[in-house]
């Protein structure tokens, strides 16, 4: 095995491994969460047409949500690494679904790479333009201007 | 220091005006001095205290012209989604129309979640169990919750396909812990329907009875007239 090959298998192993343990953190996350929401839940069917015969039943639901929030903030630990953006949480306030700020995100960002590209091949081309044109009008200066820049790309 | 200023702008005492001249700005011009070089500037002097006049301003055929900067490999010209490979990402989010609301993204979370939040969550807290004295101010009145909280825990029904909707689809026989879902409503519907529907019946059972009952009186009467 090439020292190259070791390299691309050794990447590719590191980004598997690096995968797997972070799909597992984020499977013990979700599984709190969804016991949770199941807790609130059965907590809401409880109170939706209570009984007095409920009330342990009521009381033991609350100190399961207690300790359910208590279980995702131990999750917390493992997870200090992953940032989320705050805009994130706005859209969800909102109602919104999340997965629009990703696709809003995409597309600013392509519109901004166009955008910046359309000035680079704009200023590119001026660049070449004015360099032919004081040639023509100053070629001595521009012959040294060359000599200490080199001659530019063609546009 | 005093020394390397003084030799690149001359002797104070026997060259040049006194005052700001001696500087060099009186001139205009800096005075290059005579022992050194036109090339050769002493490391030092760019060290100590920042450049006073860069070599390449005085020396080159250009005045002020400076080395191009460094080329940055990447810059906006690539196509930067590409190069951090985000295709497969980007189709999927902005190839396919994603859906608005919330419950597309979560549609197995129960309630109504597509409402905006009213609260900001409260953060920072300590998590400590309830207490039975904390505990006392769960006691709750006995029966269903009043209508206008009734229907807040009640997912809003789901579109469903646009062809099949003149079809009516048979109920799916509903699961026994779940009053929660759509089909709570219904279930709630037909429990609040039952007992009208019972009363109707009772009423028109009644009625038939009644009715039933003056029959038979009037015919009664009518064979006991004949009878008589």
């Amino acid at each position: 095995m090439t020292l190259q090959q070791f390299e691309t298998l050794y990447s590719t192993t590191k980004d598997s491994v690096t995968k797997h343990v972070m799909a597992e953190k984020f499977d013990n996350l979700e599984e709190h969460l969804e016991k949770f929401v199941e807790n609130i839940r059965q907590l809401g069917i409880i109170v939706s047409d209570f009984q007095p015969s409920s009330q342990t039943g009521l009381n033991q639901k609350l100190n399961f949500m207690i300790t359910g929030l208590q279980d995702i903030e131990k999750c917390r630990q493992q997870l200090h690494d992953i940032n989320v953006p705050l805009e994130v949480f706005e859209y969800i306030d909102q109602g919104r679904n999340p997965q629009l700020y990703t696709k809003e995100c995409l597309e600013r960002a392509l519109a901004k790479n166009e955008q910046v590209k359309g000035k680079i091949d704009t200023l590119t081309k001026f660049k070449s333009l004015l360099i032919s044109e004081l040639g023509k009008v100053f070629p001595e200066e521009m012959a040294k201007y060359k000599a200490i820049h080199g001659d530019d790309p063609p546009s | 220091m005093t020394e390397i200023f003084s030799s690149l702008y001359g002797q104070p005492d026997s060259q040049g005006p006194s005052g700001p001249s001696a500087l060099g700005f009186g001139s205009g011009k800096p005075q290059v001095p005579q022992n050194m070089g036109p090339m050769c500037f002493p490391h030092q002097m760019v060290d100590e205290g920042g450049p006073i006049r860069k070599p390449s301003a005085m020396n080159e055929p250009f005045y002020l012209l400076r080395e191009l900067p460094m080329e940055n490999e990447l810059t906006g010209h690539t196509n930067l989604i590409t190069h951090y490979n985000l295709e497969h990402a980007y189709n999927k989010f902005c190839g396919k129309k994603v859906k608005e609301k919330l419950s597309n993204f979560l549609p197995e979370l129960p309630g109504m979640i597509d409402s905006p939040g009213i609260q900001t969550p409260v953060c920072n807290n300590s998590f400590s169990p309830l207490t039975g004295v904390m505990l006392t101010g769960f006691r709750l009145h006995t029966g269903p919750l009043p209508e206008q909280y009734r229907l807040m825990h009640i997912q809003p029904p789901k579109k469903k396909n646009k062809h099949k909707h003149k079809h009516h689809r048979p109920q799916d026989p509903l699961p026994p812990e779940t009053p929660s879902d759509s089909d709570h409503k219904k279930k709630k519907k037909k429990k609040d329907d039952d007992p009208d529907r019972k009363k109707k019946k009772k009423d028109k059972k009644k009625k038939k009875v009644n009715w039933s009952c003056y029959t038979l009186c009037m015919k009664i009467h009518v064979t006991n007239g004949l009878v008589l």
